[in-house]
Protein backbone atom coordinates (compact mmCIF):
# COMPACT_ATOMS: atom_id res chain seq x y z
CA UNK A 1 0.00 0.00 0.00
CA UNK A 2 1.62 3.18 -1.07
CA UNK A 3 1.60 5.83 1.32
CA UNK A 4 0.74 8.63 -1.38
CA UNK A 5 -2.22 8.29 -2.52
CA UNK A 6 -1.90 11.69 -4.95
CA UNK A 7 1.63 12.45 -5.51
CA UNK A 8 2.78 15.40 -8.32
CA UNK A 9 6.03 15.33 -9.41
CA UNK A 10 7.76 19.12 -11.09
CA UNK A 11 4.24 19.57 -13.11
CA UNK A 12 4.56 22.16 -14.97
CA UNK A 13 1.84 23.68 -16.86
CA UNK A 14 1.75 26.89 -19.21
CA UNK A 15 -1.83 28.55 -21.17
CA UNK A 16 -0.07 30.24 -23.70
CA UNK A 17 2.88 32.27 -22.51
CA UNK A 18 0.94 32.35 -18.81
CA UNK A 19 2.41 29.85 -16.47
CA UNK A 20 -0.40 28.56 -14.65
CA UNK A 21 1.31 25.68 -12.86
CA UNK A 22 5.20 26.86 -11.85
CA UNK A 23 7.13 23.27 -10.57
CA UNK A 24 4.64 22.02 -8.65
CA UNK A 25 5.38 19.43 -6.11
CA UNK A 26 2.41 18.10 -3.67
CA UNK A 27 0.97 14.51 -2.48
CA UNK A 28 -1.77 13.85 -0.30
CA UNK A 29 -1.61 11.00 1.74
CA UNK A 30 -4.14 8.22 2.77
CA UNK A 31 -6.95 9.68 4.88
CA UNK A 32 -5.56 13.36 4.54
CA UNK A 33 -7.91 16.38 3.70
CA UNK A 34 -5.76 18.84 1.72
CA UNK A 35 -6.94 22.11 1.11
CA UNK A 36 -6.12 24.45 -1.65
CA UNK A 37 -6.80 27.93 -1.04
CA UNK A 38 -5.72 31.15 -3.18
CA UNK A 39 -6.73 33.97 -5.29
CA UNK A 40 -8.68 33.58 -8.19
CA UNK A 41 -6.19 33.15 -11.30
CA UNK A 42 -3.72 31.42 -9.06
CA UNK A 43 -4.09 27.96 -10.55
CA UNK A 44 -5.92 25.92 -7.59
CA UNK A 45 -8.57 24.92 -10.21
CA UNK A 46 -6.10 24.26 -12.89
CA UNK A 47 -4.17 22.15 -10.31
CA UNK A 48 -7.76 20.27 -9.00
CA UNK A 49 -8.22 19.52 -12.68
CA UNK A 50 -4.50 18.21 -13.86
CA UNK A 51 -4.84 15.30 -10.77
CA UNK A 52 -7.23 13.40 -13.12
CA UNK A 53 -5.90 14.52 -16.49
CA UNK A 54 -9.00 16.46 -16.97
CA UNK A 55 -6.20 19.24 -17.89
CA UNK A 56 -3.10 18.21 -19.65
CA UNK A 57 0.30 18.93 -18.04
CA UNK A 58 3.57 19.94 -20.00
CA UNK A 59 5.84 18.34 -17.90
CA UNK A 60 6.40 16.86 -14.60
CA UNK A 61 4.18 13.14 -13.33
CA UNK A 62 1.48 12.24 -11.70
CA UNK A 63 0.74 9.27 -9.43
CA UNK A 64 -2.05 7.92 -7.88
CA UNK A 65 -1.85 5.17 -5.51
CA UNK A 66 2.15 4.93 -6.54
CA UNK A 67 0.80 4.53 -10.06
CA UNK A 68 2.11 6.99 -12.99
CA UNK A 69 -0.96 8.89 -14.90
CA UNK A 70 -0.44 7.80 -17.98
CA UNK A 71 -1.50 10.46 -21.01
CA UNK A 72 -4.22 8.46 -22.78
CA UNK A 73 -6.04 5.32 -23.62
CA UNK A 74 -7.61 2.34 -21.09
CA UNK A 75 -5.20 2.45 -18.37
CA UNK A 76 -5.76 6.53 -17.77
CA UNK A 77 -9.91 5.76 -17.86
CA UNK A 78 -9.01 3.17 -15.37
CA UNK A 79 -7.26 5.39 -13.04
CA UNK A 80 -9.96 8.05 -13.66
CA UNK A 81 -12.12 5.69 -12.64
CA UNK A 82 -10.22 5.52 -9.40
CA UNK A 83 -10.07 9.59 -8.56
CA UNK A 84 -14.06 10.70 -7.87
CA UNK A 85 -14.29 14.12 -8.88
CA UNK A 86 -16.88 17.13 -7.53
CA UNK A 87 -17.41 20.18 -10.14
CA UNK A 88 -18.43 23.78 -9.43
CA UNK A 89 -20.87 23.42 -11.40
CA UNK A 90 -22.70 19.44 -10.68
CA UNK A 91 -22.07 18.25 -14.34
CA UNK A 92 -24.80 15.91 -13.61
CA UNK A 93 -26.09 13.89 -16.80
CA UNK A 94 -29.29 16.15 -17.67
CA UNK A 95 -31.01 13.89 -19.41
CA UNK A 96 -30.84 10.66 -16.42
CA UNK A 97 -32.65 10.48 -13.11
CA UNK A 98 -30.26 11.12 -10.30
CA UNK A 99 -30.66 7.13 -9.71
CA UNK A 100 -29.28 6.38 -12.95
CA UNK A 101 -26.58 9.15 -13.05
CA UNK A 102 -25.31 6.98 -10.00
CA UNK A 103 -25.54 3.80 -11.42
CA UNK A 104 -24.46 4.54 -14.71
CA UNK A 105 -20.25 4.63 -14.21
CA UNK A 106 -20.75 1.63 -11.94
CA UNK A 107 -23.10 -0.60 -14.57
CA UNK A 108 -20.62 0.63 -17.45
CA UNK A 109 -17.26 1.03 -16.67
CA UNK A 110 -17.21 -1.67 -13.42
CA UNK A 111 -20.18 -3.91 -15.21
CA UNK A 112 -21.97 -4.63 -11.93
CA UNK A 113 -25.27 -6.09 -12.47
CA UNK A 114 -28.05 -3.45 -12.15
CA UNK A 115 -29.77 -4.78 -8.99
CA UNK A 116 -26.92 -4.54 -7.03
CA UNK A 117 -25.73 -1.06 -8.92
CA UNK A 118 -29.12 0.41 -7.72
CA UNK A 119 -29.12 -1.11 -4.31
CA UNK A 120 -25.35 1.00 -3.72
CA UNK A 121 -26.55 4.17 -5.14
CA UNK A 122 -29.69 4.21 -3.00
CA UNK A 123 -27.30 3.80 0.11
CA UNK A 124 -25.40 6.92 -1.20
CA UNK A 125 -28.74 8.69 -1.71
CA UNK A 126 -29.49 8.00 1.52
CA UNK A 127 -25.78 8.77 3.14
CA UNK A 128 -26.16 12.49 1.36
CA UNK A 129 -29.40 12.80 2.23
CA UNK A 130 -31.25 13.06 -1.10
CA UNK A 131 -32.82 9.08 -1.44
CA UNK A 132 -36.48 10.85 -2.10
CA UNK A 133 -34.61 12.43 -5.01
CA UNK A 134 -33.68 9.33 -6.91
CA UNK A 135 -36.53 9.32 -9.43
CA UNK A 136 -36.09 12.79 -10.41
CA UNK A 137 -33.82 14.63 -13.32
CA UNK A 138 -31.44 17.05 -11.87
CA UNK A 139 -33.06 20.18 -13.25
CA UNK A 140 -35.92 19.57 -10.69
CA UNK A 141 -33.45 19.18 -7.97
CA UNK A 142 -32.17 22.43 -6.13
CA UNK A 143 -28.65 23.15 -6.42
CA UNK A 144 -27.90 21.70 -3.20
CA UNK A 145 -29.26 18.33 -4.15
CA UNK A 146 -27.87 18.46 -7.06
CA UNK A 147 -23.96 18.48 -6.18
CA UNK A 148 -25.20 16.02 -2.79
CA UNK A 149 -26.48 13.61 -6.17
CA UNK A 150 -23.29 14.46 -7.78
CA UNK A 151 -21.01 13.44 -4.64
CA UNK A 152 -22.75 10.49 -4.66
CA UNK A 153 -22.03 9.50 -7.96
CA UNK A 154 -18.25 9.77 -7.82
CA UNK A 155 -18.79 7.67 -4.80
CA UNK A 156 -20.76 5.39 -6.31
CA UNK A 157 -17.08 4.27 -7.73
CA UNK A 158 -15.41 3.28 -4.04
CA UNK A 159 -12.57 6.17 -5.25
CA UNK A 160 -9.17 6.22 -3.21
CA UNK A 161 -9.58 9.39 -3.58
CA UNK A 162 -11.79 12.44 -3.91
CA UNK A 163 -11.56 15.90 -5.83
CA UNK A 164 -13.73 18.72 -5.13
CA UNK A 165 -13.26 21.89 -7.90
CA UNK A 166 -14.80 24.57 -5.69
CA UNK A 167 -18.00 22.67 -4.68
CA UNK A 168 -20.18 25.40 -3.31
CA UNK A 169 -18.90 28.42 -5.82
CA UNK A 170 -21.88 27.81 -8.00
CA UNK A 171 -24.72 27.99 -4.54
CA UNK A 172 -27.17 29.69 -3.49
CA UNK A 173 -25.91 30.91 0.56
CA UNK A 174 -28.07 28.78 2.38
CA UNK A 175 -27.64 25.80 0.19
CA UNK A 176 -23.88 25.90 0.89
CA UNK A 177 -24.06 23.93 4.62
CA UNK A 178 -25.78 20.89 3.53
CA UNK A 179 -22.81 20.21 0.61
CA UNK A 180 -20.29 21.27 3.23
CA UNK A 181 -21.51 19.14 5.89
CA UNK A 182 -21.77 15.66 3.35
CA UNK A 183 -17.47 16.63 2.60
CA UNK A 184 -17.03 16.77 6.20
CA UNK A 185 -18.73 13.61 6.94
CA UNK A 186 -16.76 12.20 4.65
CA UNK A 187 -14.03 13.38 5.87
CA UNK A 188 -14.22 11.83 9.02
CA UNK A 189 -14.95 8.69 7.59
CA UNK A 190 -11.54 8.72 5.83
CA UNK A 191 -11.64 9.38 2.27
CA UNK A 192 -8.31 11.15 1.07
CA UNK A 193 -9.29 14.36 -0.22
CA UNK A 194 -8.58 17.19 -2.30
CA UNK A 195 -10.66 20.37 -1.82
CA UNK A 196 -10.40 23.81 -4.05
CA UNK A 197 -12.83 26.10 -1.90
CA UNK A 198 -13.20 29.56 -0.73
CA UNK A 199 -15.01 28.63 2.75
CA UNK A 200 -12.28 29.46 4.99
CA UNK A 201 -14.17 28.11 8.18
CA UNK A 202 -15.02 25.07 6.88
CA UNK A 203 -11.09 24.53 5.90
CA UNK A 204 -10.10 25.54 8.75
CA UNK A 205 -12.78 23.05 10.26
CA UNK A 206 -11.90 20.06 8.06
CA UNK A 207 -8.39 20.29 6.48
CA UNK A 208 -5.30 18.53 8.13
CA UNK A 209 -2.97 20.98 5.56
CA UNK A 210 -3.62 24.04 3.79
CA UNK A 211 -1.93 24.75 0.55
CA UNK A 212 -1.88 28.07 -0.36
CA UNK A 213 -1.15 28.74 -4.07
CA UNK A 214 -0.30 32.43 -5.90
CA UNK A 215 0.67 33.05 -9.76
CA UNK A 216 0.86 29.23 -10.62
CA UNK A 217 2.92 28.33 -7.43
CA UNK A 218 2.64 26.91 -4.07
CA UNK A 219 3.35 29.50 -1.82
CA UNK A 220 2.81 28.31 1.52
CA UNK A 221 2.22 24.88 2.86
CA UNK A 222 0.76 24.42 6.60
CA UNK A 223 -1.51 23.48 9.43
CA UNK A 224 -4.87 25.13 9.01
CA UNK A 225 -4.35 26.42 12.46
CA UNK A 226 -0.72 27.68 11.77
CA UNK A 227 -1.85 29.32 8.00
CA UNK A 228 -4.45 31.33 9.42
CA UNK A 229 -3.46 32.19 12.54
CA UNK A 230 0.25 33.10 11.54
CA UNK A 231 0.67 33.08 7.57
CA UNK A 232 3.96 32.73 6.67
CA UNK A 233 4.49 34.47 3.71
CA UNK A 234 3.37 38.25 3.12
CA UNK A 235 1.00 37.00 -0.20
CA UNK A 236 -0.99 34.89 2.35
CA UNK A 237 -1.43 37.58 4.48
CA UNK A 238 -2.34 39.78 2.33
CA UNK A 239 -4.84 37.39 0.82
CA UNK A 240 -6.19 36.28 4.13
CA UNK A 241 -6.56 40.33 5.26
CA UNK A 242 -8.44 40.82 1.80
CA UNK A 243 -10.80 38.34 2.74
CA UNK A 244 -11.35 39.55 5.98
CA UNK A 245 -12.11 43.13 5.35
CA UNK A 246 -14.78 41.91 3.36
CA UNK B 1 -39.47 25.55 -24.61
CA UNK B 2 -42.52 25.76 -22.95
CA UNK B 3 -45.38 23.87 -23.93
CA UNK B 4 -48.30 26.06 -23.31
CA UNK B 5 -48.09 28.72 -26.08
CA UNK B 6 -44.85 28.72 -26.97
CA UNK B 7 -45.84 31.81 -29.31
CA UNK B 8 -46.44 34.29 -26.68
CA UNK B 9 -43.41 33.19 -25.19
CA UNK B 10 -41.68 34.22 -27.84
CA UNK B 11 -42.99 37.53 -28.03
CA UNK B 12 -43.13 37.97 -24.30
CA UNK B 13 -38.87 37.06 -24.82
CA UNK B 14 -38.62 39.54 -27.05
CA UNK B 15 -41.46 42.64 -25.91
CA UNK B 16 -41.92 44.48 -22.76
CA UNK B 17 -45.49 43.76 -22.17
CA UNK B 18 -48.02 45.85 -24.31
CA UNK B 19 -49.81 48.67 -22.26
CA UNK B 20 -53.37 50.25 -22.78
CA UNK B 21 -51.41 52.12 -26.12
CA UNK B 22 -49.83 49.31 -27.24
CA UNK B 23 -53.08 47.50 -26.77
CA UNK B 24 -55.70 49.89 -28.40
CA UNK B 25 -52.81 50.13 -31.44
CA UNK B 26 -52.92 46.10 -31.90
CA UNK B 27 -56.41 45.45 -31.97
CA UNK B 28 -56.30 48.17 -34.63
CA UNK B 29 -53.76 46.46 -37.05
CA UNK B 30 -55.40 43.53 -36.27
CA UNK B 31 -58.76 44.29 -37.26
CA UNK B 32 -56.91 46.08 -40.57
CA UNK B 33 -55.43 43.26 -41.40
CA UNK B 34 -58.02 40.77 -41.02
CA UNK B 35 -60.14 43.46 -43.49
CA UNK B 36 -57.43 42.57 -45.62
CA UNK B 37 -57.04 39.45 -45.77
CA UNK B 38 -61.01 38.49 -46.44
CA UNK B 39 -61.08 41.40 -48.95
CA UNK B 40 -58.07 39.59 -50.80
CA UNK B 41 -59.97 36.02 -50.35
CA UNK B 42 -62.86 37.60 -52.14
CA UNK B 43 -60.60 38.85 -54.98
CA UNK B 44 -59.09 35.86 -55.78
CA UNK B 45 -62.26 33.66 -55.77
CA UNK B 46 -63.93 36.63 -57.82
CA UNK B 47 -60.96 36.14 -60.15
CA UNK B 48 -61.26 32.53 -60.11
CA UNK B 49 -65.22 33.01 -60.54
CA UNK B 50 -64.59 35.09 -63.91
CA UNK B 51 -62.15 33.03 -65.34
CA UNK B 52 -64.15 30.14 -64.89
CA UNK B 53 -61.73 28.20 -62.69
CA UNK B 54 -64.95 27.06 -60.28
CA UNK B 55 -66.85 25.37 -63.11
CA UNK B 56 -68.04 21.83 -62.17
CA UNK B 57 -66.17 20.54 -65.02
CA UNK B 58 -62.91 21.44 -63.23
CA UNK B 59 -63.89 19.84 -59.65
CA UNK B 60 -66.61 17.68 -60.43
CA UNK B 61 -64.11 14.40 -60.59
CA UNK B 62 -62.76 14.95 -57.00
CA UNK B 63 -66.46 13.53 -56.22
CA UNK B 64 -64.96 10.34 -57.38
CA UNK B 65 -63.31 7.70 -55.87
CA UNK B 66 -61.03 6.58 -58.20
CA UNK B 67 -59.68 10.13 -58.44
CA UNK B 68 -58.90 10.24 -54.53
CA UNK B 69 -57.67 6.38 -54.50
CA UNK B 70 -55.24 7.70 -57.59
CA UNK B 71 -54.16 10.78 -55.24
CA UNK B 72 -53.50 8.34 -52.24
CA UNK B 73 -51.27 6.00 -54.58
CA UNK B 74 -49.18 8.65 -55.19
CA UNK B 75 -48.70 10.03 -51.54
CA UNK B 76 -47.46 6.66 -50.63
CA UNK B 77 -44.89 7.35 -53.25
CA UNK B 78 -44.38 10.23 -51.65
CA UNK B 79 -44.22 8.84 -48.13
CA UNK B 80 -42.46 6.20 -48.68
CA UNK B 81 -39.32 8.00 -51.16
CA UNK B 82 -39.72 10.80 -47.67
CA UNK B 83 -39.06 8.16 -45.21
CA UNK B 84 -36.19 6.18 -47.63
CA UNK B 85 -34.79 9.66 -47.85
CA UNK B 86 -35.34 11.03 -44.55
CA UNK B 87 -33.28 7.87 -42.96
CA UNK B 88 -30.69 7.33 -45.03
CA UNK B 89 -29.79 11.09 -44.76
CA UNK B 90 -30.00 11.05 -40.95
CA UNK B 91 -27.42 7.62 -41.34
CA UNK B 92 -25.47 9.24 -43.92
CA UNK B 93 -25.54 13.07 -42.14
CA UNK B 94 -24.53 11.15 -38.65
CA UNK B 95 -21.72 9.35 -40.36
CA UNK B 96 -20.38 12.66 -42.13
CA UNK B 97 -21.02 14.30 -38.32
CA UNK B 98 -18.98 11.81 -37.18
CA UNK B 99 -15.73 12.42 -39.57
CA UNK B 100 -16.45 16.09 -38.85
CA UNK B 101 -15.81 16.22 -35.18
CA UNK B 102 -13.32 13.38 -35.57
CA UNK B 103 -9.49 13.53 -34.13
CA UNK B 104 -8.48 12.73 -37.68
CA UNK B 105 -7.57 15.73 -39.70
CA UNK B 106 -7.92 14.01 -43.01
CA UNK B 107 -11.62 13.20 -41.89
CA UNK B 108 -12.83 16.71 -40.89
CA UNK B 109 -11.61 18.29 -43.89
CA UNK B 110 -13.02 15.21 -46.24
CA UNK B 111 -16.39 15.45 -44.27
CA UNK B 112 -16.35 19.51 -44.41
CA UNK B 113 -15.82 19.62 -48.24
CA UNK B 114 -18.67 16.71 -48.62
CA UNK B 115 -21.13 18.68 -46.45
CA UNK B 116 -20.47 22.03 -48.21
CA UNK B 117 -20.74 20.03 -51.76
CA UNK B 118 -23.91 18.57 -50.52
CA UNK B 119 -25.56 21.81 -49.22
CA UNK B 120 -24.85 23.56 -52.39
CA UNK B 121 -25.67 21.93 -55.01
CA UNK B 122 -29.75 21.96 -55.80
CA UNK B 123 -31.08 18.76 -55.37
CA UNK B 124 -32.83 19.19 -59.10
CA UNK B 125 -29.00 18.66 -59.97
CA UNK B 126 -28.50 15.69 -58.01
CA UNK B 127 -32.01 13.92 -59.70
CA UNK B 128 -30.45 14.81 -63.32
CA UNK B 129 -27.38 13.06 -62.41
CA UNK B 130 -29.34 9.77 -61.03
CA UNK B 131 -31.44 10.33 -64.42
CA UNK B 132 -29.10 10.99 -67.00
CA UNK B 133 -25.77 10.12 -65.94
CA UNK B 134 -25.69 7.04 -63.83
CA UNK B 135 -27.57 4.87 -66.24
CA UNK B 136 -24.60 5.84 -68.71
CA UNK B 137 -22.23 4.33 -66.22
CA UNK B 138 -24.46 1.29 -66.68
CA UNK B 139 -25.90 1.13 -63.50
CA UNK B 140 -29.67 0.39 -63.47
CA UNK B 141 -32.03 1.30 -60.61
CA UNK B 142 -35.61 1.58 -60.11
CA UNK B 143 -37.44 5.17 -60.34
CA UNK B 144 -37.85 4.96 -56.16
CA UNK B 145 -34.39 5.76 -55.69
CA UNK B 146 -33.46 7.81 -58.50
CA UNK B 147 -35.34 9.81 -56.11
CA UNK B 148 -34.27 8.74 -53.22
CA UNK B 149 -30.82 8.82 -53.34
CA UNK B 150 -30.48 12.24 -54.77
CA UNK B 151 -33.17 13.76 -52.06
CA UNK B 152 -31.28 12.03 -49.22
CA UNK B 153 -27.90 13.43 -50.62
CA UNK B 154 -29.21 17.20 -50.84
CA UNK B 155 -30.21 16.41 -46.90
CA UNK B 156 -27.45 14.17 -45.65
CA UNK B 157 -24.59 17.76 -45.25
CA UNK B 158 -27.29 19.51 -43.40
CA UNK B 159 -28.14 16.63 -40.95
CA UNK B 160 -24.64 16.50 -40.12
CA UNK B 161 -24.31 20.11 -39.33
CA UNK B 162 -27.60 20.10 -37.47
CA UNK B 163 -26.30 17.10 -35.43
CA UNK B 164 -22.79 18.79 -35.00
CA UNK B 165 -24.77 22.00 -33.62
CA UNK B 166 -26.34 19.79 -31.30
CA UNK B 167 -23.53 18.11 -30.12
CA UNK B 168 -21.47 21.53 -29.56
CA UNK B 169 -24.46 22.63 -27.18
CA UNK B 170 -24.46 19.69 -25.13
CA UNK B 171 -22.21 21.77 -21.93
CA UNK B 172 -18.46 20.55 -21.51
CA UNK B 173 -18.58 19.74 -18.03
CA UNK B 174 -20.93 16.97 -19.25
CA UNK B 175 -18.00 15.41 -21.48
CA UNK B 176 -15.58 15.77 -18.22
CA UNK B 177 -17.96 14.41 -15.72
CA UNK B 178 -18.49 11.01 -17.62
CA UNK B 179 -14.45 11.17 -18.70
CA UNK B 180 -13.47 11.61 -15.04
CA UNK B 181 -15.75 8.72 -13.65
CA UNK B 182 -14.02 6.26 -16.07
CA UNK B 183 -16.11 5.89 -18.79
CA UNK B 184 -14.24 5.70 -22.52
CA UNK B 185 -14.31 8.48 -25.02
CA UNK B 186 -16.80 6.39 -26.82
CA UNK B 187 -19.10 5.62 -23.95
CA UNK B 188 -19.38 8.62 -23.03
CA UNK B 189 -20.20 10.31 -26.60
CA UNK B 190 -22.91 7.23 -27.02
CA UNK B 191 -24.26 7.83 -23.15
CA UNK B 192 -24.02 11.09 -22.57
CA UNK B 193 -23.41 13.63 -25.29
CA UNK B 194 -25.05 11.96 -28.51
CA UNK B 195 -28.46 11.73 -26.44
CA UNK B 196 -29.02 15.08 -25.18
CA UNK B 197 -27.51 16.34 -28.85
CA UNK B 198 -30.29 15.23 -30.59
CA UNK B 199 -32.88 15.95 -28.13
CA UNK B 200 -31.76 19.66 -28.64
CA UNK B 201 -31.80 19.03 -32.59
CA UNK B 202 -34.84 16.90 -32.94
CA UNK B 203 -37.01 20.35 -33.94
CA UNK B 204 -34.21 21.17 -36.88
CA UNK B 205 -34.25 17.49 -37.77
CA UNK B 206 -37.51 17.48 -38.02
CA UNK B 207 -37.86 21.08 -40.56
CA UNK B 208 -35.32 19.01 -42.80
CA UNK B 209 -37.85 16.28 -43.04
CA UNK B 210 -39.85 18.65 -44.15
CA UNK B 211 -37.36 19.96 -46.98
CA UNK B 212 -36.95 15.96 -47.82
CA UNK B 213 -40.56 15.52 -48.56
CA UNK B 214 -41.35 18.60 -50.65
CA UNK B 215 -37.85 17.78 -52.52
CA UNK B 216 -39.47 14.23 -53.37
CA UNK B 217 -41.56 16.75 -55.87
CA UNK B 218 -39.08 16.37 -58.26
CA UNK B 219 -39.78 12.77 -58.66
CA UNK B 220 -41.59 14.06 -61.90
CA UNK B 221 -38.66 14.15 -63.42
CA UNK B 222 -37.88 10.52 -62.90
CA UNK B 223 -41.74 9.64 -63.41
CA UNK B 224 -41.64 8.05 -60.44
CA UNK B 225 -45.24 8.20 -59.22
CA UNK B 226 -45.45 10.42 -56.15
CA UNK B 227 -48.16 12.57 -55.12
CA UNK B 228 -47.06 15.18 -57.68
CA UNK B 229 -46.64 13.02 -60.37
CA UNK B 230 -50.08 11.28 -59.77
CA UNK B 231 -51.18 15.13 -59.70
CA UNK B 232 -49.80 16.09 -63.04
CA UNK B 233 -51.88 12.88 -64.64
CA UNK B 234 -54.74 14.16 -63.08
CA UNK B 235 -54.28 17.58 -64.21
CA UNK B 236 -53.83 16.33 -68.53
CA UNK B 237 -56.53 13.55 -67.63
CA UNK B 238 -59.43 16.68 -67.06
CA UNK B 239 -57.25 19.42 -68.13
CA UNK B 240 -58.04 21.01 -64.61
CA UNK B 241 -54.58 22.99 -63.59
CA UNK B 242 -55.69 24.99 -60.88
CA UNK B 243 -58.17 22.61 -58.53
CA UNK B 244 -55.83 19.66 -58.89
CA UNK B 245 -53.08 22.05 -57.62
CA UNK B 246 -54.93 23.48 -54.78
CA UNK B 247 -56.41 20.14 -53.64
CA UNK B 248 -51.87 18.64 -53.56
CA UNK B 249 -50.81 21.67 -52.47
CA UNK B 250 -53.78 21.41 -49.23
CA UNK B 251 -52.44 17.28 -48.49
CA UNK B 252 -48.53 18.86 -48.44
CA UNK B 253 -49.76 21.60 -45.99
CA UNK B 254 -51.32 18.89 -43.81
CA UNK B 255 -48.53 16.38 -44.03
CA UNK B 256 -45.76 19.25 -43.49
CA UNK B 257 -48.00 20.93 -40.41
CA UNK B 258 -48.12 17.07 -38.74
CA UNK B 259 -44.48 16.81 -39.01
CA UNK B 260 -44.00 20.07 -37.10
CA UNK B 261 -46.77 18.96 -34.29
CA UNK B 262 -44.86 15.98 -34.14
CA UNK B 263 -41.85 18.23 -33.83
CA UNK B 264 -43.10 20.07 -31.07
CA UNK B 265 -44.75 17.58 -29.07
CA UNK B 266 -41.02 15.29 -29.13
CA UNK B 267 -39.36 18.69 -28.08
CA UNK B 268 -41.83 19.17 -25.47
CA UNK B 269 -41.38 15.52 -24.09
CA UNK B 270 -38.08 15.50 -24.31
CA UNK B 271 -36.76 19.10 -22.93
CA UNK B 272 -34.13 18.26 -20.99
CA UNK B 273 -33.93 21.93 -19.93
CA UNK B 274 -30.28 21.83 -18.99
CA UNK B 275 -30.47 23.89 -15.76
CA UNK B 276 -28.72 22.32 -13.99
CA UNK B 277 -25.76 24.28 -14.80
CA UNK B 278 -25.06 26.66 -11.95
CA UNK B 279 -27.14 29.48 -12.76
CA UNK B 280 -24.42 32.21 -12.61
Amino acid sequence: MEENIIELKNVEKYFGTLHVLNNINLSVKRGEVVVIIGPSGSGKSTLCRTVNRLETIDSGEIFIDGELMPEEGQELARIRSEVGMVFQSFNLFAHMTILDNVTLAPRTVRKIPKAQAEKEAMELLKRVGIESQAGKVPAQLSGGQQQRAAIARALAMHPKAMLFDEPTSALDPEMINEVLDAMAELARDGMTMMIVTHEMNFARRVADRVIFMDQGQIIEESTPDKFFDAPGTKRARDFLSSIRTQ
Amino acid sequence: MNKAGSRTYVRDALFEKPGPKALKKIRLVTALSLAALILLIFLVIRQFYITGQLDARYWSFFLRFTTWRFLFIGLLGTVEAASLGGVLALITGFLLMLARISKYRILNILSAALIEFTRGVPTLLFIYFFFLVVPQMGIKMSALWKVVFPVSISACGIVAEVLRSGVNAVPKGQREAAISLGMSEAATFLRIILPQAVRFVVPALISELVIVVKDTTFAYVVSFPDLMQNAKVLISNYDALLSVYLVVAVIYIIINYLLNQLSLYLAGRMDVSTVNVAEV
